[in-house]
This record gives structure tokens, C-alpha cells and sequence, in this order.
């Protein structure tokens, strides 16, 4: 899964010459050689050397706070999100969908690496839910259907349906 | 901007360490383990940091970094590679460890779980002979895996055995972070930590666990 993620975003980046990882350990842990140091190990590590690699440096955020938040949402993909129980699935979207009730982007009103990252690892959870969930967590849907129409970051994923509409009654919450 | 902490929490011991390596301006506030910090988290979330904008960061390590980066010191990639190496690696066998020593009184156990972990710091530090981990300067990597190890390899019954790398560079940041172990220890060592991890949720890495299901008789 998480090879895939990086060739998209290699593709999403432009980068031309796609790079050969290799991995480590049992949780397949992406490990890219690199020539100027020892090699980069770790989702997030990779990513972010990928960004810097493609000159897109505004993508790791535009500040050091939104650089801050970036990533701390790569860190919560990788630590919270992989992995996560059936039980704190509700939890995880609850309280994204409470963060992202004012926010178009994770990182505020700029598109980030985060959203790349948190949106490929929400995808199964999303997937999964039904359409009564998925109006219940509306602004992680809205988020989702937004990140996944931007262009070139869905691929290969599936598309997932999130209605527009409303056909649940919400007096029941 | 406004820093919130919580007496006994090791996470805390990074967020206040980076504060003094950096010297970086900021209010603290010691709050209960189970104050609601961050308003859109549902479980407490301690250390966290309210931003001048008016967000909030509730990853220790992320807090650190934002810290460094304000005083001046921006991250390298092989600072992003330690802090990501130890959310994902250490983290787990850290908290398995700190729950056998401080709730169940296995201290003993501690040193085979982590084993794994000081392992691979001791190869890594011995392959880039340097003082610190990611150079000659002491980096926000450096912090925040003392802060991380400070509570295990302070105490005395946890033997590094053939680490010896590993024992030179924590006794580096021992003079640091002594104060901020005060702060959230109380000079109590691991008992200090009791009713934090009380409230937290047992390590789901637990070994006998994985191995018996609750279903198997």
C-alpha cells in the first residue's frame, strides 16, 4: 500500500524518473537508497524527500506553523490511522469530522501533503461506511469528495460516492 | 501562545525539554490528564499547543519540531526520519515497557521489549560516529528521544548492557533534561508516571494477547 502511494505521488508530482524502493520489516516499511546520505526510511521521511526532490516545497506547508500541522497529520496517518481498531474508527472520524468543520484543507486553506496522506489512508474507512455514516460525518465526506476530485490524487484508488443531498432525516442524532 | 502540559505524563517531558533547548517564549499551564485541551479530540490529548493562530498541536513530536523551527533550527531529513522511527517504533515498545514497570511491577521484562529498538540506535549511532544523532549538534531528534527514553534509561534497574553508544549519548543529554524531569516526574522516576498510565489504554502490541485469543477455550 504504501509503495503505491508513493509512485502516485511521484506521478502527481511530476517526477520522471520513478524511484525503486525496497522494505523493511514485517509492517513493509518503504526505504528509498539515497545518494547524498544514508537511506531515507519511512512513509512520511520518503514523502517529504520526494516533495523537496520535485521543488514543491510549499506542499510540506507555507509557514512554520502549517509546516507544524502537515506534519503532525502525517504522523497521525502513520500512527493513528494505520492500524486503527474497528473501535477507534469512530473516533477517528468524529474528531476529524469536528476539525475540518471550518477548514477546506487539512492544514487550513491550502492543499498539502496531509491531505494526500490522510486522504489514502481514510479511503478504506470511507469505503466501508454507509450512506446514513457517511451524512453523519459530512464534513469528512465533503473533505474526502473534494480531495479525491483534485486532479491526480485519486489514482489508482476507487471513487467513492458521497451524495450531495441529504436522505436521512438527522432529528435522530 | 500557550503551552498545556500535565504532571506525570512522559510525552511532556519532550515538549518542556525542546522549550528549555530552545529557549523559545511561551506560557505553560499544567493541567489535569483528563482535561479537554483540544476541542475538536475526544480523548484528552497532553501536551498540546495553542498556536497564535489559534489552532492547536496535539503531536508531541510536532510541537518540538514547530519549536526548533521558530528558535531558528530547521529539521534535516534524518531529524524527519529519527521523529518518524520513533513514533511509529519506539512509541509502541515504550509504552508496553512503562506499562510492565509501572502498573504490573515487571520491571525486569522491560529490557527484553526493548532490546529491539536500542539495537538499531546503537548500529545507527555506531555507523555515523557522532556524539548526537544526526550530527555534531545536539537536533530536535536528539530531544526528542531522550525525552522519550529519559523515564526506562533513568532508571537504574533497566541495565544497557552492550549499548555502550547508546549510554554515551543519553549521559550527553542528561544535564538537560534533568530539569524537565523534575517538572513531570517529580524526582519521582517511574512511580511519578502511575496515574497517567492508569488512564491510558492498555498496549495493544501486548504479546500474550496477540497469542491467545480471548475466544481460544
Amino acid at each position: 500500500m504504501a509503495l503505491r502511494e508513493l509512485s502516485s505521488l511521484e506521478k502527481y508530482l511530476g517526477l520522471k524518473k520513478p524511484n525503486k524502493y525496497s522494505t523493511q520489516g514485517d509492517k513493509k516499511v518503504p526505504v528509498l537508497q539515497n545518494v547524498n546520505g544514508p537511506p531515507l526510511v519511512g512513509l512520511v521521511t520518503v514523502a517529504c524527500h520526494l516533495v523537496r526532490e520535485a521543488k514543491r516545497p510549499e506542499l510540506l506547508g507555507d509557514c512554520a506553523e502549517s509546516r507544524a500541522v502537515v506534519q503532525q497529520w502525517l504522523e497521525y496517518r502513520v500512527t493513528k490511522l494505520d492500524g486503527c481498531t474497528r473501535e477507534d474508527v469512530k473516533t477517528i472520524l468524529k474528531d476529524l469530522n469536528l476539525y475540518l468543520q471550518d477548514k477546506v484543507y487539512m492544514a487550513g486553506n491550502r492543499f498539502t501533503l496531509a491531505d494526500t496522506f490522510m486522504f489514502y489512508g481514510i479511503h478504506p474507512l470511507i469505503v466501508d461506511l454507509a450512506v446514513q455514516e457517511k451524512e453523519q460525518y459530512v464534513n469528512v465526506t465533503r473533505w474526502f469528495d473534494h480531495i479525491q476530485h483534485y486532479p491526480g490524487i485519486r489514482h489508482p484508488l476507487p471513487p467513492v460516492v458521497v451524495l450531495r443531498n441529504k436522505i436521512y432525516s438527522s432529528k435522530h442524532h | 501562545m500557550k503551552l498545556f502540559v500535565s504532571e506525570g505524563n512522559p510525552h511532556c517531558l519532550k515538549v518542556l525539554a525542546a522549550l528549555e533547548v530552545t529557549g523559545v517564549h511561551c506560557d505553560v499551564q499544567y493541567v489535569n490528564h483528563d482535561e479537554r485541551v483540544v476541542p475538536f479530540l475526544s480523548r484528552p490529548a497532553v501536551p498540546a499547543l495553542l498556536l497564535p493562530s489559534g489552532l492547536h498541536l496535539f503531536s508531541p513530536n510536532a510541537i518540538c519540531r514547530y519549536l526548533f523551527e521558530v528558535s531558528g533550527q530547521d529539521s534535516s531529513e534524518l531529524c524527519s526520519r529519527w521523529l518518524e522511527w520513533e513514533a511509529t517504533d519506539l512509541q509502541p515498545a515504550l509504552l508496553q515497557s512503562l506499562h510492565l514497570a509501572v502498573l504490573q511491577g515487571k520491571g525486569s521484562e522491560v529490557s527484553k521489549v526493548l532490546q529491539g529498538p536500542l539495537n538499531y540506535m546503537e548500529q545507527s549511532l555506531r555507523k555515523g560516529n557522532t556524539p548526537y544523532l544526526t550530527g555534531e549538534a545536539v537536533s530536535v531528534a536528539d530531544v526528542v528521544l531522550w525525552a522519550a527514553l529519559y523515564p526506562v534509561l533513568s532508571d537504574s534497574s533497566l541495565a544497557l548492557g552492550e549499548c555502550t553508544s547508546v549510554k554515551a549519548w543519553f549521559d550527553r543529554g542528561a544535564v538537560m533534561h534533568s530539569c524537565a524531569a523534575q517538572k513531570v516526574l517529580q524526582g519521582k522516576g517511574l512511580q511519578g508516571m502511575k496515574s497517567f498510565m492508569q488512564r491510558q489504554p492498555a498496549p495493544q502490541s501486548s504479546q500474550c494477547r496477540d497469542a491467545q485469543p480471548c475466544n481460544s477455550n
